[in-house]
């Protein structure tokens, strides 16, 4: 299957599950947010909880995003492959990588907001590097090791020290790539919160306006969310050409 | 041949990939501006030895290397030279056509500009620069309306050509190719040839070649290596006509290779 009509299903099957969803909750007739922000109540419209969402997100995300970069960076460019310290880091965040995002956002559920006095922003943040980081660390270095090796012997050969290279061929080379892969992360993480607040809110509420499966509207703004961070990471996936 | 008159010679050289060893006592005298052509089966150690010489070799972890290495009379191992200075007195030019995925322009000033202090190099210095070293590998012409075109985009020939243009700017001694034409058709090949005999005066060409009917074209003097040691160099007329050494007269009479 061509990459494009790749992109083109992936994102028509989300649209499609978002919209169910949206469609679902309108068509019960239930207002369109209830339980406010992950789990506080008290605030009720859907741009409190984008603003309250986003106000929380960006500052954690740049730091994450900027703190992955660098380390996938001194793993491939600063490390030997063979070295011990490469070897240690690297296996260490392929195992946390391959830990399911649901157990990240129960471990960060259950742990970080209920059983201890961390401020709220703080949960957050060790939650979402958590989860995060792991990943965007390894589609960084996938990103880096994917610059053409000529391009190095290129610049290598002409004399260029390793900063050039790394700052004006594999960094502009990459980043796309790099990109495509945060957002692919992201995404994972707003979907998890999602579901994590499902199960949350059926749980732990009594069914409201009789709806034992009623989805509270931060949900559907976490899901928006993540379809559009899906939707960014495949158009940057697919800006990424070889030449 | 005067002493003084060699761009490169190597005393002893081994080289090992981890265990396996790549070169083998390898003494070998380059003369000055003149092409040099090494030529031998595949995994003789021709690519590494021509690696060695700029020293790109050592990016890649696990490899030690033994003996010496001059270059215009001094070991390039020693301490005090600047891997940076060797890169550009030691120009290279590889397999495949590798310009970098920026603008011909950009190409061509890329290793001046790294080696030149910052805001040193004025526009017209640069285009000035930029048009002097595409005319010398005859691409002016060519390219003189297509300066900001990504280099990447370029036919292969003009590719390989270019990946020639920038390496002058640095004012090379020496340009080392690694199978330069393999990637291009008999058109492109008959060029860069072309090009590497109009230059052979002013540098000192060393190339890597599989084609034997290349080797004896374009070079003056050849090097057969086999199984990382060197067999025979020689003037390359005599080399290829009266074979000194068996293993060098199977290979070039192609009884096996």
């Amino acid at each position: 299957m061509k990459r494009s009509e790749l992109i083109f299903q992936s994102i028509a099957l989300i649209t499609l599950a978002v919209a169910f969803i949206l469609f679902w909750n309108f068509s019960k007739g239930v207002s369109f947010v209830e339980n406010g922000t992950l789990f506080d109540a008290t605030v009720t419209d859907s741009y409190s909880v984008l603003q309250e969402n986003l106000n929380r997100m960006i500052p954690i995300l740049l730091g994450a995003i900027l703190f992955s970069v660098a380390i996938a960076f001194y793993l491939e460019e600063y490390l030997a492959r063979t070295s011990w310290k490469y070897q240690i880091i690297a296996r260490q965040i392929a195992i946390l990588a391959s830990i399911p995002s649901l157990l990240y956002g129960i471990l960060g559920t259950y742990f970080f907001v209920f059983k201890t006095e961390f401020g709220s922003f703080f949960t957050h943040a060790l939650t979402f590097v958590l989860l995060v980081l792991p990943i965007t660390i390894q589609s960084t270095q996938r990103a880096i090791r994917g610059v053409d090796i000529s391009v190095r012997e290129a610049a290598y050969a002409l004399g260029a020290k390793r900063r050039h290279v790394i700052v004006h061929h594999v960094f502009p080379h990459a980043f796309s790539t790099i990109m495509a892969g945060i957002f692919i992360a992201i995404s994972r993480t707003l979907a998890i919160s999602a579901l994590i607040i499902v199960v949350y809110v059926w749980t732990e509420h009594t069914p409201q306006s009789g709806d034992p499966f009623h989805i509270p509207g931060s949900v559907i703004v976490l899901l928006l969310l993540s379809l559009l961070s899906s939707v960014l990471s495949s158009f940057l996936e697919a800006k990424t050409n070889w030449s | 041949m005067e002493t003084n008159n060699r761009s490169i010679e190597t005393q002893n050289l081994s080289l090992w990939y981890g265990d396996f060893q790549a070169l083998i006592d390898v003494s070998v005298n380059v003369p000055a501006g003149k092409i040099t052509s090494l030529i031998g089966p595949s995994g003789c150690g021709k690519t590494t030895l021509l690696r060695c010489f700029n020293r790109v070799n050592e990016r890649y972890g696990n490899v030690t290397t033994k003996g010496e290495i001059k270059i215009l009379g001094k070991n390039i191992y020693d301490p005090d030279v600047s891997l940076l200075e060797l890169r550009k007195t030691v120009g290279m030019v590889f397999q495949r056509p590798n310009p970098l995925p920026i603008s011909v322009y950009d190409n061509i000033l890329f290793g001046l500009r790294i080696h030149s202090p910052f805001g040193s190099l004025t526009r017209a210095k640069s285009d000035e620069i930029v048009e002097e070293a595409l005319t010398s590998v005859f691409l002016w012409d060519d390219l003189k309306d297509k300066l900001k075109t990504r280099a990447t985009s370029l036919q292969l020939e003009q590719q390989q050509k270019l990946c020639i243009a920038r390496l002058l700017p640095l004012k090379p001694q020496i340009i080392l190719m690694d199978e330069p034409c393999s990637a291009l058709d008999a058109k492109g090949t008959l060029a860069v040839e072309e090009l590497m005999s109009v230059l052979a005066g002013t540098y000192t060409f060393l190339i890597v070649t599989h084609n034997m009917a290349q080797a004896r074209r374009v070079s003056s003097e050849c090097i057969y290596m086999f199984l990382g040691e060197l067999i025979e160099h020689r003037e390359t007329q005599a080399l290829f006509e009266t074979p000194e050494h068996p293993k060098t007269a199977d290979y070039v009479q192609m009884r096996y290779g």
